[in-house]
C-alpha cells in the first residue's frame, strides 16, 4: 500500500515538472517580446550623439550593418538546425534562455551601429521563429509524457486493493 | 493519431521555414534598401560637386545674374525640390526658392550641425555625413546634401571678392531632391519579396504536406482499414501496396492472424474431441466406472 502510494505522488511530481517544463517556453516568449517592446521604443535614439567625442574615439567605429545582418543569418540557420536536431532525438532540455541572450546581443550591435530601425522587424522574426520553436519542442514532449504519465497513474490506481469498509 | 502525425511533421518544418525566409526576406529589403540610399546619395554629391563647377566661372566674374538664372534653372528640374548658396554667414545669397532670399540659416540646423557642432566647424565630411533625409512641411520625403565651396587660389587673387588666403570654404551648396522614385523602387521591391516569400512559403509546406500525405497517411490510413477487416475475420483480404514498410507491416499482421486463426481452429478440434469423449464416458471423469454397464 505504502509503495503505491509513495508510487503515485512521484508520478503527481513528475507530471507537475513536466507542466513546468512546458511553460519554461511561454516564459522565453514573453521575456523576448518585453526585451523587443523595449529595442523598439529606443530604436530611433541615436547612442553615438548622446555620447562626447572623446567616448566615441575610445569605442571606436561600430560594426556595419551588414555584417550584423550576415551573423544573424548564419546564427538563425545554426540555431534552427540545432533546435531540429534535438527534436529528432527528443530531447527535453529547454536552451531558450541562451537564445534570449543572442537575440538581446543582436539588437544591441544594430542599436549601436545605428541600424536597429531598419532591422528590427528582422531580429524580432528571428526570435519568435528560434523561440517558438524551443517552446514547441518541449511543449510535445511534456504532452507525449504526460499522457504516459497519467497512463501510469491509472495502472498504479487498478492496482491498489479495495478499502476495508 | 493521423492529426498528431501530421501536426509533428509539419508545425515545426512550417515554423522553420516561414521563420527563416521572413528573416532573410527583411534583411535582404534592408541590405538593398541601403544600397538604393546610399547610390541616390552618390548620385546627388556628384549632381552637387557639377553645379559647384558650372558656377564657377560665374562666381569668379561676380555675374550675379547668370548664377541666379542657372540656380533657378536647375531647381526648375523634375526632381530638384530645392538648391541654394549660402555664404560663410548662413546668409542664403541665391536660391530656387526666392523667399528664402537674404534669410540667415542657423547653425543648429539639420545640414549644418554637422559641422558646426564643436567650436572649430569642420571642413570636410564624409559623403554619407554630408546627406540627411527628411520630410518637408507638405510631407514629402527628401534627401538633402551640403557640398562645401572650397577656397582656391583663382578665388582669392580674384579682384571681385574679398576673401582672404586662410579661408578654406567660401560658401555652401545645399541640394534637396524627391525621394519619390526610390521609395516607388523600394514598395516595387516590397511588394516582389512579399510574392517571394509566399511562393517559397507555400511550395516548402504544401510540398512536405502533399507527401507526407502521400507516403505516410495514406497508406497508414489504408493499414488500418485493412486492419480493422483481418479483427472481423476478413483473412483473405491483401495488405496496402505501394510503401515497402507499410506492405511488410501489413503482411505481418496477416501473418499473424492467420497463424491465429490456425490455432484457434485447433484449440476448437481438441476440445469438440474432448467433449465427445466425455459423452461416450470414455474421458477422465468416467475412469472409476469403467465397468460394463450390464
Amino acid at each position: 500500500m505504502n509503495d503505491l502510494d509513495r508510487r503515485r505522488e512521484m508520478i503527481l511530481e513528475k507530471i507537475s515538472d513536466l507542466h513546468a517544463l512546458s511553460r519554461k517556453g511561454l516564459w522565453g516568449l514573453a521575456l523576448f517580446v518585453a526585451i523587443s517592446t523595449l529595442a523598439a521604443y529606443f530604436r530611433n535614439f541615436n547612442l553615438m550623439a548622446a555620447v562626447s567625442p572623446e567616448v566615441r574615439d575610445f569605442l571606436g567605429k561600430p560594426p556595419s550593418s551588414e555584417m550584423i545582418s550576415i551573423a544573424l543569418v548564419v546564427y538563425s540557420f545554426s540555431a534552427l538546425i540545432l533546435i531540429l536536431a534535438r527534436m529528432s532525438a527528443d530531447k527535453e532540455n529547454y536552451r531558450g534562455w541562451a537564445h534570449l541572450g543572442y537575440l538581446s546581443g543582436f539588437y544591441l550591435f544594430y542599436f549601436v551601429s545605428h541600424a536597429l530601425q531598419e532591422n528590427f522587424w528582422a531580429v524580432f522574426a528571428a526570435g519568435l521563429t528560434i523561440l517558438g520553436l524551443e517552446y514547441y519542442n518541449v511543449w510535445s514532449y511534456s504532452v507525449d509524457a504526460i499522457k504516459k504519465e497519467k497512463q501510469l497513474l491509472s495502472q498504479v490506481g487498478k492496482k491498489s486493493p479495495p478499502s476495508i469498509s | 493519431m493521423r492529426k498528431s502525425l501530421t501536426a509533428k511533421a509539419i508545425v515545426p518544418v512550417a515554423l522553420t521555414v516561414t521563420g527563416f525566409a521572413t528573416v532573410c526576406s527583411l534583411l535582404l529589403f534592408s541590405y538593398t534598401k541601403n544600397h538604393l540610399i546610399k547610390d541616390e546619395i552618390m548620385r546627388e554629391l556628384c549632381m552637387a560637386s557639377t553645379v559647384v563647377k558650372a558656377t564657377r566661372h560665374a562666381m569668379l566674374q561676380d555675374d550675379r545674374e547668370t548664377l541666379h538664372y542657372m540656380i533657378k534653372n536647375i531647381g526648375e528640374n523634375k526632381g530638384v525640390e530645392r538648391i541654394r548658396i549660402f555664404n560663410k554667414k548662413g546668409l542664403i545669397m541665391f536660391s530656387s526658392h526666392q523667399e528664402e532670399i537674404s534669410n540667415i540659416i542657423d547653425k543648429s540646423a539639420p545640414g549644418c550641425v554637422e559641422c558646426h557642432a564643436q567650436e572649430d566647424p569642420l571642413t570636410a565630411l564624409g559623403p554619407m555625413d554630408q546627406a540627411r533625409r527628411f520630410k518637408d512641411l507638405s510631407g514629402k520625403h527628401l534627401i538633402a546634401v551640403t557640398t562645401p565651396i572650397y577656397n582656391e587660389p583663382s578665388c582669392f587673387t580674384a579682384a571681385c571678392h574679398a576673401h582672404t588666403e586662410d579661408q578654406q570654404v567660401l560658401g555652401i551648396l545645399d541640394i534637396a531632391v524627391s525621394e519619390e522614385h526610390l521609395q516607388g523602387a523600394l514598395k516595387t521591391l516590397f511588394r516582389q519579396l512579399i510574392g517571394f516569400w509566399v511562393m517559397v512559403v507555400i511550395l516548402s509546406v504544401g510540398g512536405l504536406a502533399v507527401l507526407l500525405q502521400r507516403n505516410v497517411l495514406l497508406p497508414i490510413k489504408q493499414l488500418i482499414g485493412f486492419n480493422f477487416a483481418i479483427s472481423q475475420g476478413n483473412l483473405e483480404q491483401s495488405p496496402p501496396e505501394g510503401v515497402d514498410e507499410v506492405e511488410l507491416l501489413g503482411r505481418s499482421f496477416q501473418n499473424m492472424a492467420l497463424k491465429l486463426h490456425q490455432k484457434s481452429k485447433e484449440v476448437e478440434e481438441l476440445r469438440n474431441k474432448l467433449d465427445e469423449l466425455e459423452k461416450h464416458g470414455t474421458g477422465p471423469k468416467d475412469s472409476d466406472s469403467s465397468a460394463n454397464p450390464d
